[in-house]
């Protein structure tokens, strides 16, 4: 009650806009649970989260470390370890107040400070330093007022950097501009704490292995032995231990993790494993296999075929033919009715092809605005509807290319498509997609090459070098807004230079894409015009076939004993990866059972949206 | 003797230096993007160009290749940047190195007793079932991809013998299946050269004159055939023995073992040019050392042998 009266005068000055804090949950007791045990081929190289990019290290991270906010298994946003937040009405300040008692404790389990605000502070400072070459500073530092200045070295006092501390547990953000989405970048790794007093001591040792972090979240790592094993306990003083019910995470190394892992599944030495899509069938006519098989849920990883502006591929391809083309845009809409999505994702999903399948770049309940899905505004919702497989309009649109090409052109048009040779999916999928294209638009209008490449390196020397005419691709988001799907596309991207293609530049010598995403990125205060602005833009990428949305990440088949829906849900950031909330069931679970869960879990996640939207009203 | 080690050490250490000089460079020309794993799209340049100033890139290639050789002189083989970022490489190194040592000893005494046991029987019994069967497992092992038959053993064999699939540092049991899968081919090398070189030396003139004397057929084998076939197996013992270090790359990877097989091409791939440079600077080293010593061992096995030009007619 004593700071009521600061808190009602903060109210004032700061107008709605601000996202409702949740209540403080009630505490939760742990239900019974197994230990989860699994194998992994990808071996963390680091466990300093302040600097690593990849989604295995981050794994840790997001069970040790815990951050102002957190998502529940609906995909509302709730507070961790800020029980309360205000934004001011230019949107440029964020004030988090932070839980008090919540501790850092080191890899024995012993307590080794309070977190502070601080610690937030302290983060930064250190991901803003370039000498500590953190691979997400970005994100933060593009945020953050004069974040960007200080990380090139503009500004060197970082007292100028938009964070700050009011008192020992109260954080100001200030923002270089509005980000009405700010609230869901505080989940990713780029916004977490750490304890400064701690990092200064480990010096360059900090995250190098299991004692040299400290531990806030719902797992302490007992156990660090590369290539071997890692082991992760459940943190008995974390402050919502309640809500942990697995009391014990082992993870067992071996590089061959993704063919051993259904034996030892079938053995009981692991909770769980995906079906490798050649096992699939395997698994689905044995009675006994088929009833611990359940579909796995899809990601937010947007796949797409990408049509190359600025090709740079080898001379017996015929570049400067292909760049004469792919600046046709009937050429490109031939073959963007003509890709059969559904016959090149049965390589990958044979039983349900159409699960993964997607129409747009940004999939579906990515983001919402006033309870609609953001697929369904404005011109993608015509997109959304149609399946844009179809035999006539491409035949059509060939016969329009061909008039227009006449003479400029040589056919058939070499198109040179990257593959990984090392997944047999892909490898598949290639020829699927080669002979489909052709077989439907003739031989003599299009010759596509699938050219296999190794792993190691695949995007630097094909994608980012443009050694290719059209290529599968992939995006994953980095925040709960369209926004995040543009980047690629937009000039600085690395995927297919739309920028550079003919016939789009507008009056200020810039491409239509460009400016209607500048012009989207510009409105921050009405959020549903910024969705349909973003929206439009999308809708003219696919129309005019600068690429083929093809499908979302994930899905396939999993056998495990994870009990589904448990897990902390949202599109991006580590959510997914935590195990606060999960619980290893006594035996897996079949299909049947998960449609109903998923039902009941769809059902739950739409009301609980809607009550979160009402709240904010 | 001494001037021949002396001129075999100024050979090693010029070969060694050669060969560090050109991996060094080697490792510089591949493509930028492969030190930033994943994240290269989502960073901006100033980011990438940090990652890299943090790695020692942007310098010119002759300013790190006077650091690498300064450190090296200093007997710092330097830190990794990638494969684990700020951990000395001699910790990496000093971890994995007793697991395949163990394992690749345990192996190797396995493929010279099995191997030399069988080899000589074959030699004995030669043309008989005996040596036909040995033959077809030479012929299978030599014939069928180790990842075919090592898979199939780890699958199929822990299925009925229920020993363990992986790796366990505190269960013995599971050591067990590893040891032996690496010493298959070993014993099917060992077998087939020690039979080849005893049915050579039992076709020599000075076996027949034996013969004559009357010595027994169990004295010939032991006293003369043997020790004289033993001999060009001798000089490779030194090298396999000290490359253990290495470890098996196939083997470690299917059992989880934490050795130091596969490490120099994961640091390749990931492109931690410290550690590439360390692990050609360890693997060459032992690999040149032991070639001496195999010299050594074939001069101590057979008199005749001289490690240096001696004087007179030839």
């Amino acid at each position: 009650m004593k700071k009521v009266l600061p808190v009602l005068l903060l109210c004032a000055l700061f107008l709605a806009g601000c996202a409702a804090p949740q209540a403080t949950q009630t505490a939760a007791t742990a239900r019974p649970s197994a230990d989860f045990k699994t194998v992994y081929a990808g071996e963390l190289t680091t466990l300093n989260y302040l600097v690593t990019g990849t989604t295995v290290e981050q794994e840790v991270a997001a069970n040790g470390i815990d951050g102002l906010i957190e998502y529940d298994n609906l995909g509302i946003l709730k507070s961790s370890l800020a029980s309360s937040w205000e934004v001011s009405k230019d949107g440029l300040t964020w004030i988090f107040r932070l839980r008090k008692g919540v501790k850092w404790i080191t890899w024995e389990g012993k307590e080794y400070a309070e977190v502070v605000a601080q610690d937030w502070v302290d983060a930064l400072k250190y991901s803003f330093n370039p000498k500590n070459a953190s691979k997400t500073a970005n994100i933060a530092y593009e945020a953050l007022k004069n974040g960007a200045k200080y990380y090139k070295g503009e500004i060197t006092d970082f007292g100028q950097v938009g964070v700050k501390t009011s008192d020992k547990y109260t954080l100001q953000y200030t923002l270089e501009k509005p980000i009405p989405y700010f609230l869901t970048m505080l989940s990713y790794v780029s916004f977490l704490p750490v304890n400064g007093k701690f990092l200064n001591e480990v010096g360059a040792k900090f995250g190098t292995d299991n004692k040299n972090i400290l531990y806030n979240g719902a797992y302490i790592m007992s156990v660090f032995e590369p290539q071997n094993m890692r082991v992760l306990v459940k943190n008995e003083k974390y402050w919502d231990a309640g809500n942990v019910h697995i009391k014990k995470l082992e993870y067992k190394y071996n590089k061959e993790a993704s063919t051993l892992a259904p034996v030892l599944f079938l053995r009981g030495d692991i909770s769980g494993t995906g079906i490798p899509t050649a096992s699939l069938d395997e698994w689905m006519k044995d009675p006994a296999k088929k009833a611990m098989v359940h579909p796995a849920t899809t990601s937010f990883y947007s796949y797409f075929y990408a049509f190359n502006f600025d090709p740079k591929f080898d001379a017996q391809y015929e570049p400067d033919n292909w760049k004469i083309v792919v600046n046709n845009a009937n050429f490109r809409k031939s073959i963007f009715y003509a890709l059969d999505r559904k016959a090149a994702m049965i390589t990958a999903e044979p039983y349900a092809p159409e699960r993964r399948l997607s129409n747009t770049i940004t999939p579906k309940t990515f983001v919402t605005n006033a309870g609609k899905d953001y697929t369904e505004m404005g011109p993608l919702a015509a997109i959304v509807a149609r399946d844009s497989f179809n035999k006539t309009q491409a035949l059509a649109f060939k016969d329009k290319a061909l008039a227009e090409l006449k003479g400029k052109a040589k056919f058939p048009v070499k198109m040179p498509m990257p593959y990984r040779s090392d997944l047999s999916d892909w490898s598949n999928r290639a020829q699927v997609v080669e002979q489909q294209l052709e077989g439907l638009l003739g031989k003599d209008f299009i010759d596509i090459i699938p050219v296999g490449y190794p792993a190691t390196n695949f995007l630097g020397v094909t994608r980012r070098s443009g050694v290719y005419a059209i290529q599968e691709c992939n995006w994953g988001p980095d925040y709960a807004d369209p926004e995040t799907y543009t980047d690629p596309f937009f000039p600085g991207g690395t995927y297919n230079w739309p920028e550079k293609a003919t016939g789009y530049i507008e009056a200020n010598g810039k491409g239509k894409y460009e400016n209607m995403v500048t012009a989207a990125k510009a409105e921050v205060v009405d959020m549903t015009k910024r969705s349909n602005l973003f929206a439009e833009a999308e809708a003219f990428l696919i129309n005019e076939a600068f690429l083929i949305p093809y499908a979302v990440g994930g899905g396939g088949y999993v056998a495990t004993k994870l009990e589904p829906f448990t897990y902390p849900y949202a599109p991006f950031g580590m959510s997914e990866l935590k195990f606060k909330g999960q619980i290893v069931m006594d035996k897996p679970m079949d299909s049947a059972a998960y449609d109903v869960a998923y039902k009941k879990w769809q059902q739950d996640r739409v009301a609980a949206l809607q009550k979160a939207a009402t709240s904010t009203k | 003797m001494v001037k021949y080690a002396l001129r075999r050490l100024w050979q090693s250490l010029v070969t060694v230096l050669i060969v560090l000089t050109l991996v060094f460079l080697l490792m510089r020309l591949l493509p930028i993007e492969g030190y930033f794993a994943d994240n290269y799209d989502k960073m901006t340049p100033e980011q990438r160009e940090a990652v890299l100033d943090s790695m020692g890139l942007l310098d010119p290639w002759y300013v790190q290749l006077q650091r690498f050789y300064g450190d090296l002189l200093r007997g710092d083989l330097g830190t990794s940047v990638v494969y684990r970022p700020n951990v000395a490489i001699s910790e990496i190194i000093a971890i994995k190195i007793p697991y395949s040592v163990r394992f690749g000893l345990a192996a190797i005494v396995i493929s010279l007793v099995s191997g030399l046991a069988m080899g000589v029987r074959q030699a004995r019994d030669k043309g008989r079932l005996w040596d036909k069967t040995w033959t077809g497992y030479i012929v299978f092992i030599n014939a069928v991809p180790p990842a075919v038959y090592l898979l199939f053993i780890q699958l199929y064999v822990t299925q009925i013998t229920r020993l363990p699939i992986l790796y366990r540092r505190d269960n013995p049991v599971s050591w067990i299946l590893p040891a032996i899968s690496m010493s298959l081919g070993g014993i099917a090398g060992y077998a087939m050269w020690m039979r080849r070189y005893m049915v050579d030396e039992l076709n020599k003139d000075y076996i027949r004159l034996a013969k004559a004397k009357g010595m027994s057929n169990k004295a010939i084998m032991v006293k003369h055939v043997m020790r004289n076939a033993f001999v060009p197996m001798a000089q490779y013992l030194p090298t396999s023995v000290l490359l253990t270090i290495s470890g098996s790359i196939y083997i470690e990877s299917l059992y989880s073992i934490p050795g130091m097989g596969g490490l120099l091409v994961d640091a390749i791939q990931r492109q931690d040019n410290p550690l590439v440079q360390a692990l050609v600077l360890i693997f060459s080293t032992l690999g040149i050392f032991g070639l001496f010593l195999g010299d050594v061992l074939m001069a101590v096995f057979d008199p005749r042998i001289k490690l240096e030009k001696q004087g007179g007619s030839r």
